[in-house]
């Protein structure tokens, strides 16, 4: 299996940049000739961009709620920015499974069947209280399951009806052409059993957070165990955090500076390379790699580490 | 007061000609030559187009003749109006997004969020066409099972929430379709301005949804007194319920140099409609009252061309033409202006107008029609001292 890896954009990450409302007072000494048409989605757009000119196979857009929809900003770049493939994050609480599926079928039309959905992780019941979510903790799962079931339904199948816990739908399902483009490669993450399970029965692929290789390579066994199980195949995906300098000392350097997650791989080009390759012979084949700084970080791991990467995974598959 | 005039992005393909049925721009229709939005390149292969870079085609064409915006309508078939608004959001500069969509279709605290980030990504170009009412199969294809007066009961419920969080910090509600906890966006996208919301529905229901939520109030076009009717009836009822209520109306035209120009297309146009068109023209069972309304016209059942015209330039045929309403318009540009003045006269405070094609229709009623306007007004001033 070829590995797929994404660049991710956090749409909360330097909340600052592009934004009107926060550029400086003028100082009188430099002039600023920037118009109101400038936003906070010309620098999304700039990241995407840069995934799209450093080789990345996608771009992998978070959920969060302070800041704008992962959907929109990805339908907003979508049209200027060529080739990647487009995951955009949201909570299973967004409402029909039907209506997401036809959503998902015109991004698919209108961008070559660039659109990723991935279900943001579950948060705890307070806060989803408030987003409106009344859907007990333990009935999360089967929602997820549901809302994937039925939007699959509609969309691969003419008429669909699916009488559930959470959706409903009665001789649905679509016509062409809107029924001509792929359904959406459908992310879940989650590291407790019952997620996994979820994930062997719907997902496309699994994300687990970075962690130590020890339990990565337990939990890849345990999600293979309940896919074979499920009769399913699925990707093994990871969120990775990565700091690459050209300098080992550099990379150490700067990440005492940024305060990354323990879990960061940090070193330089080859040595992150050599991290990243060692994950792909445990299992891994979608990586969603993430840097402090994502614009300039997406050219220093798209244009230095990807190449070294891809290099030594072919080699391993040459070699096999 | 000026009046906000908005054109159509029709989002289940165009036709190129009102004379013909074909839908040939878009891949409604198979791909063949002479298609657009794919079409077939000189090696024969489909060509790359997407019918997404034709509505971004006619988006400009109505931004550039002075449109304020586009309704984007949503049915089974269509392409949908939350994912073509952000996906032109950057290519056009004025145009606004009017989105049609069904409250029930998305939780509102998150509709609110797209909202707002839709707001950001545009400039505030965001404006809202709720649409409550359909019913029978239609809605349980959508996987909507609610009743009709209960749809309604939501939609409210629906604006209360997704005003109250766009709105208030600490946001709590209990209804009986939505509960929030301490819900609010955060700042920065509750900076936003929450977008216009056009209402349609005809009935009781509707109008005190409408009253509560809703400044302006859409219909389709309807015989003229009928329609002025309407709009008393409404600005009535809703100023009773304590909102006040602006009225738009969907009118489609057909503006030519000429009247007799106009009434040719038709002519031909009506020649051309074939059994299945009239079959589908009579519709399917519904419990939308105004679709109700338009379906007593029967056009389905008319020999000539010449039985559907209702009034002097009204003509009752056009669902035989194309998806969509009875009633339009046709004549010469004066004449179109003239009857929109006469609707203005009549409580009219803002249009969603359309023609096919809809892209070069857009040009032509933006530069030949919309400057015409107001010199009836200005006739009946001058007779009047």
């Amino acid at each position: 299996m070829t590995v797929r890896i994404y660049w991710q954009l956090d749409v909360a990450q330097q909340p600052a940049r592009g934004e009107i409302a926060a550029r400086p007072a003028p100082t009188g000494i430099a002039r600023d000739v920037r118009t109101r048409a400038i936003t906070r989605y010309d620098h999304y757009a700039q990241i995407a961009q840069a995934a799209a000119q450093t080789a990345f196979d996608g771009l992998f857009i978070v959920h969060r709620p302070q800041s704008d929809d992962a959907a929109i900003v990805a339908a907003a770049i979508a049209r200027e920015v060529p080739r990647i493939e487009l995951v955009a994050e949201f909570p299973a609480s967004a409402g029909s499974a039907v209506y997401a599926a036809k959503q998902a079928v015109t991004f698919q039309r209108a961008t070559r069947e660039r659109l990723g959905w991935a279900i943001a992780p579950s948060r705890p019941a307070v806060e989803r209280a408030h987003d409106g979510d009344r859907v007990p903790n333990e009935a999360l799962a089967a929602r997820t399951e549901e809302f994937l079931t039925v939007a699959r339904g509609v969309h691969g199948q003419h008429p669909y009806s699916f009488a559930g816990r959470f959706f409903e739908v009665e001789n649905g399902g679509f016509d062409a052409p809107l029924n001509r483009v792929r359904f959406p490669r459908v992310f879940l993450q989650g590291e407790s059993k019952e997620e996994l399970a979820l994930s062997a029965r719907v997902a496309d692929v699994h994300l687990f957070c970075a962690t130590g290789f020890a339990t990565l390579s337990r939990q890849i066994e345990a999600l293979d165990m309940l896919a074979l199980q499920a009769r399913r195949s699925i990707g093994f995906g990871l969120i990775q955090p990565v700091l690459a300098r050209d300098i080992d000392e550099e990379a150490r350097r700067d990440a005492a500076r940024a305060g990354l997650p323990e879990q960061a791989i940090v070193g330089d080009y080859a040595e992150v390379a050599d991290r990243l390759a060692a994950l792909a012979r445990l299992g891994v084949d979608h990586f969603v790699l993430t840097g402090g700084s994502s614009l300039e970080e997406s050219y220093v791991v798209g244009q230095h580490v990807l190449p070294r990467l891809r290099a030594l995974l072919d080699a391993s598959r040459a070699a096999a | 007061m000026t009046i906000d005039f908005y054109w159509r992005l029709p989002t289940h393909g165009c036709h190129s000609s009102i004379r013909y049925g074909a839908y040939d721009r878009g891949d409604w229709s198979p791909l063949a030559a002479g298609n657009i939005a794919p079409g077939i390149d000189a090696s024969g292969a489909d060509d790359g187009f997407r019918y997404i870079d034709h509505l971004a085609e006619i988006a400009r064409a109505a931004e550039g003749a002075g449109f304020t915006g586009g309704l984007i309508p949503s049915f089974p078939n269509t392409d949908d109006p939350w994912v073509i608004s952000p996906l032109l959001a950057r290519a056009t500069r004025t145009f606004r997004f009017m989105i049609a969509f069904q409250p029930g279709f998305l939780n509102p605290v998150h509709a609110a969020r797209l909202s707002a980030s839709l707001q950001r990504a545009t400039g505030g170009r965001t404006v809202f066409n709720i649409i409550t009412g359909g019913g029978g199969p239609a809605q349980t294809w959508w996987g909507d099972s609610f009743s009709h007066d209960d749809r309604y009961g939501r939609t409210t419920e629906f604006l209360d929430v997704f005003k109250g969080v766009w709105t208030q910090k600490d946001f709590s509600y209990r209804g009986r379709f939505y509960e929030v906890e301490h819900g609010g966006l955060a700042p920065l996208l509750a900076h936003e301005d929450i977008p216009e919301i056009w209402f349609s529905g005809s009935s009781d229901a509707a109008l005190q949804s409408a009253a509560k939520h809703a400044d302006y109030y859409l219909s389709w076009l309807e015989p003229f007194d009928q329609l002025a009717d309407k709009f008393a009836r409404v600005k009535e009822r809703t100023a009773a319920l304590g909102g006040e209520q602006k009225c738009a109306v969907r009118v489609d035209l057909v503006a030519r140099p000429t009247e007799e120009e106009a009434w040719r297309d038709i002519r031909i146009g009506f020649e051309h409609v074939g059994e299945e068109r009239r079959r589908q023209g009579r519709g399917g069972p519904t419990d939308s009252v105004g679709a109700a309304r338009q379906q007593a016209l029967r056009p389905s059942e008319a020999k000539r061309y010449e039985d559907l015209i209702v009034a002097p330039n009204l003509w009752g045929g056009f669902n035989l033409l194309r998806g969509g309403p009875a009633l339009g318009i046709v004549g010469s540009y004066e004449q179109c202006a003239a009857r929109l003045d006469d609707l203005i006269a009549r409580g009219a405070n803002a249009f969603i107008l359309a023609g096919t094609p809809h892209l070069e229709e857009a040009w032509r009623v933006g530069e030949e029609v919309l400057p015409l306007l107001g010199r009836n007004r200005d006739l009946l001033l001058a007779a009047a001292e």
